[in-house]
């Protein structure tokens, strides 16, 4: 009789034992992340859910109403996934940095891959096609929809129909949507849609007695085009995609090479130690690095100006001709290295400066006894004892260079354009700006479903250049450690 | 994070030489280097060949001879001087000092010199220009002047300087008098602040802040962030956007303050947790931060504007800072972690065996030990952020949200009435609390250099 008991007494003890110490291996990363998921997930789906509850009744809830609801339902969640699992306990002190890194980094990451494969652009963004609004009157029992006047031209074709206007796939339109707006018109409300005759909706539900309906139009749709984004990328790739590729590889390469020369000769006639007033050289060359990028970028347009900037004019004083900086193609791929060397030396030269300090002294005096000359002991002994810290801070800043879009853009806005392409890629546009520029720029179309396949290749550039980065500097063996 | 990739077993030294290859090969890429620059430098002069004068330049002709001409005077009185040098030298140390070591530090500062010249000068101008309210930065220049400076138009004439175009940049603001009492506060804990710097530097004093100096730092930032939240844009009632300058400021340094805080709560529990606990997962967990690091936000440009429209926040601080906030935390989380490491575990061991929690530990052992790298991290944050253009440039639509990135652009970017003069005093202005900071603390940037090599 005590027998069983005591054994099961010793059962209740180790399963309590077993549930606060975390399974081994890969069974418990595995259940780890499946509880992780079943909690953000959940909160995100209850937030959701709750969300669009509110939006029914208060038509006028602020859409960002659900990160609100999320983070009182993710700390309940999270309790619940405690009591239940108490090992997970570690996990709490992620769980903010992992929600904000799903949320805003993940998450856009994600939705690029999807909008590559759709015709996603500014016409079918948000939920109604504002372009397309048109007036229309409730009836009574605030379940059918009359649109008195004739029907908005789509494009220059003037839709003949209602199902025609609202783009359904049946005739009358059963189980498709319609978007209503207010006066205001800010927001959006979707209704759906039981049956149409002539110019006269029939709403599945009554619209809420809250909500005064003065215009709708027909919900957006952005449909899946496979890989059609691509194939328009790839067709004009000699003219588009590889010159920007190419410019984009070689404004890296050159700008970390000639930074790097830059910095490594004044870092090293800086930190001789004969030297008297290199602190106060040090000091004012770290001007440049200390000045927000924004700012000395457009300081350097107004600087860089054909008639009437300053650089011009100082080589007016040696006797040259006004140079075209912004306004040529091949000037004005010189001026953004030339901005890039401005903004980018000081930093190359403290971290000579800081490296140099790492190699004793002994090994120089080492090689003056043995009678090296400086340029024999710079070649043979910091050079070389260089090369270790250098070669990560090169390849992060060629990974740094190669998305460094704000120097571009602030500087040339990827001009001046060149013959036979399109104007969102000009001559010193790289390729993400060139990205940029067909999603927002102002002749780019706004086709972010094209930007969003640019992107894509982006993302696969970088991170084949992350993976040797990474691999040279040993992050994954500090990873595991 | 050393790349001591090869290393030297303990074993006894072979020499072995090197092949004819290996050593040619740094000439080799030096001489491709020179090739590449040369025929680099023939293209522009042959693109340039053709161009006729401008007529808004004032040429001097052969103006080159005379630069070379003078860098050679100038190096022939330094060797002159150096011989002088190299004789007082000897006689004062009584050891032989060398000719060649002495010429070479002159010319060094001769070339340094010319550095600092050709890269100050830039900022020198824009500084002038911001005083002229002729709007210098793109004047005509006068040939009649005196000078070859003057006429050349690379130095405007002093005597026209005035503050003109900063009184634009407080057109038609109202600012109570309390706030005003504030920003005395602020100034005066500023002035504390660099008067102490200097002292501590002429007088050679050790690294350690005194309390007068965390006093003054206290004060001075609790100032500020009442004056950042409390300043609206009801108290911007000028016509231009020129007169909403002290705004933009105000909103930069709120969306950057808030980024940094931001970072700190997000990074350090990761990375603490990632330093010192040990639970299934972690290192896929780390492997994924690494991997959502490489990819900038700009990337997914059009998903986090999508995202933003979706959830209300476009054109709100809030929206900038939550599109912010993915960018913050992995790499300042990798750089938390390693400095975790790098503290002794014994201290939380000893507050563990007290009775002490994990999170106790954390909190009041790890956070107080690592007050230097949360500065750093709030600092490169609050830096970043401050100079982050296109983010904020897609997010933030309305005047009244505007950065001061975003503002200059306008004044620079209108067809017809760009306000250059206001444009140089607003970019003076504007970077003028980076700029201290970036002096203010030197040591952690300069340290950054090396330790943060994964990332820029």
């Amino acid at each position: 009789m005590t027998v069983p008991m005591q054994r099961e007494q010793d059962a209740a003890h180790s399963a309590r034992a077993r549930r606060l110490r975390a399974p081994e291996g890969t069974r418990g990363v595995l259940i780890a992340i499946v509880a992780l998921a079943l909690v953000m997930g959940g909160a995100a789906l209850v937030a959701w859910l709750l969300s669009g509850a509110v939006a029914g009744v208060f038509p006028k809830a602020p859409p960002y109403l659900i990160l609100l609801l999320f983070v009182p339902l993710l700390l309940v969640f999270m309790g619940a996934a405690l009591r239940a699992l108490p090992w997970l306990g570690s996990w709490s002190y992620l769980l903010p940095a992992l929600v904000f890194l799903l949320a805003f980094t993940a998450l856009p990451i994600v939705l690029t891959v999807n909008y590559a494969f759709t015709d996603y652009n500014a016409r079918n963004l948000g939920v109604g096609n504002t372009a397309l609004k048109t007036g229309v009157t409730l009836s009574t029992d605030r379940a059918k929809l009359s649109f008195p006047g004739a029907l908005p031209d789509d494009a220059g074709t003037v839709p003949k129909t209602l199902s025609q206007y609202l783009d359904c796939l049946n005739p009358i339109c059963a189980g498709e949507s319609v978007v209503l707006y207010d006066a205001e018109g800010s927001v959006p409300v979707i209704a759906s849609i039981a049956s149409l005759s002539g110019q006269t909706l029939t709403l599945a539900a009554p619209v809420a007695p809250s909500f005064v309906v003065s215009d709708a139009t027909r919900p957006n749709r952005v449909r899946n085009v496979g890989l059609s984004n691509f194939r328009s990328i790839f067709a004009r790739a000699s003219i588009e995609l590889v010159p920007v590729f190419l410019w984009t590889v070689t404004f890296a390469f050159l700008t970390i090479t000639v930074n790097a020369v830059a910095g490594l000769v004044l870092g090293i006639l800086l930190y001789n130690p004969r030297l008297k007033g290199r602190n106060v050289y040090r000091t004012l060359l770290f001007l440049p690095w200390a000045i927000p990028t924004v700012i000395s970028v457009q300081m350097w347009v107004a600087l860089l100006n054909q008639p009437y900037g300053v650089v011009n004019k100082a080589l007016g004083l040696l006797g040259l001709a006004a140079v075209p900086w912004l306004g040529d193609p091949l000037w004005a791929k010189v001026s953004v290295l030339f901005v890039n060397l401005w903004l980018g030396f000081p930093y190359m030269m403290t971290a000579t400066i800081s490296a140099l300090s790492t190699i004793s002294d002994d090994l120089y005096e080492a090689a003056s006894i043995d009678g090296a000359s400086r340029w024999e002991q710079i070649k043979s002994i910091t050079l070389p004892l260089l090369r270790g810290s250098f070669t990560p801070i090169l390849l992060s800043g060629f990974a740094f260079n190669f998305n460094n879009f704000g120097i571009i853009y602030l500087l040339t806005q990827g001009g001046p354009p060149v013959a036979g392409r399109t104007s969102t890629a000009g001559a010193t546009d790289i390729l993400l700006s060139w990205g940029f520029n067909t999603a927002f720029g102002s002749n780019g179309g706004q086709n972010y479903a094209l930007a969003s396949a640019i992107a894509l290749i982006i993302f696969v550039l970088t991170l084949a250049i992350s993976l040797v980065n990474f691999k040279v500097a040993g992050v994954f063996e500090e990873a595991r450690r | 994070m050393t790349t001591q990739r090869d290393v030297q077993a303990p074993e006894v030294y072979v020499h072995r030489e090197a092949g004819p290859l290996r050593r040619a090969a740094p000439w080799l890429v030096t001489a491709i280097v020179v090739i590449a620059f040369g025929a680099l430098i023939y293209l522009l002069a042959r693109d340039m060949a053709g161009r006729p004068p401008s007529l808004t330049i004032y040429r001097v002709k052969n103006g080159w001879a005379y630069f070379l001409g003078f860098v050679a005077v100038a190096s022939g009185v330094l060797a002159l001087t150096s011989l002088l040098g190299q004789k007082l030298g000897e006689r004062r140390s009584g050891k032989r000092v060398r000719y060649l070591a002495v010429l070479g530090d002159q010319l060094t500062h001769l070339f340094l010199i010319l550095v600092v010249l050709v890269a100050l000068y830039p900022l020198f101008f824009v500084v002038l220009a911001a005083f002229d309210p002729r709007n210098s930065l793109y004047a005509f220049p006068n040939f009649q002047l005196p000078t070859v400076l003057g006429r050349s138009g690379i130095l405007p004439s002093f005597s026209a300087l005035s503050a003109e175009n900063f009184a634009k940049l407080f057109d038609g603001v109202n600012i109570p008098g309390w706030e005003i009492a504030l920003a005395v506060l602020a100034g005066a804990a500023t002035t504390v602040l660099i008067f102490t710097a200097v002292v501590r530097r002429v007088r050679k004093a050790s690294e350690d802040t005194t309390p007068v100096q965390r006093w003054a730092t206290r004060l001075l930032v609790a100032a500020l962030a009442v004056l950042v939240i409390f300043i609206g844009p009801a108290q911007f009632t000028g016509a231009g956007t020129e007169s909403k300058f002290l705004l933009s400021v105000r909103n930069t340094l709120l969306v950057s303050g808030l980024t940094g805080v931001l970072a700190i709560v997000l990074s350090t529990t990761a990375g603490y947790a990632m330093a010192r606990l040990r639970f299934p997962g972690r290192f896929q967990t780390l492997l994924f931060f690494i991997f959502v690091q490489m990819f900038p936000v700009f990337l997914g440009l059009v998903a986090v504007y999508a995202l933003m429209y979706g959830l209300g926040l476009l054109n709100s601080f809030t929206g900038l800072i939550l599109a912010y906030s993915g960018g913050a935390i992995a790499f300042n989380t990798w750089i938390y972690k390693g400095y975790v490491e790098s503290l002794p575990e014994s201290l939380e061991e000893a507050a563990l065996v007290d009775g002490a929690t994990r999170w106790t530990a954390f909190i009041r052992v790890v956070l107080p030990l690592s007050g230097s790298m949360l500065a750093f991290i709030f600092l490169n944050q609050f830096i970043g952020t401050y100079a982050e253009f296109i983010l904020a440039n897609l997010l933030l639509t309305g005047v009244e949200q505007w950065t001061v990135g975003l503002l200059l652009k306008n004044f620079t970017s209108g067809q017809f009435n760009t306000k250059w003069g206001i444009f140089a005093a607003a970019a003076t202005l504007g970077s003028l609390p980076i700029v201290a900071l970036f002096y203010g603390f030197q040591s952690y940037f300069v340290g950054g250099t090396t330790a943060g090599g994964v990332k820029e």
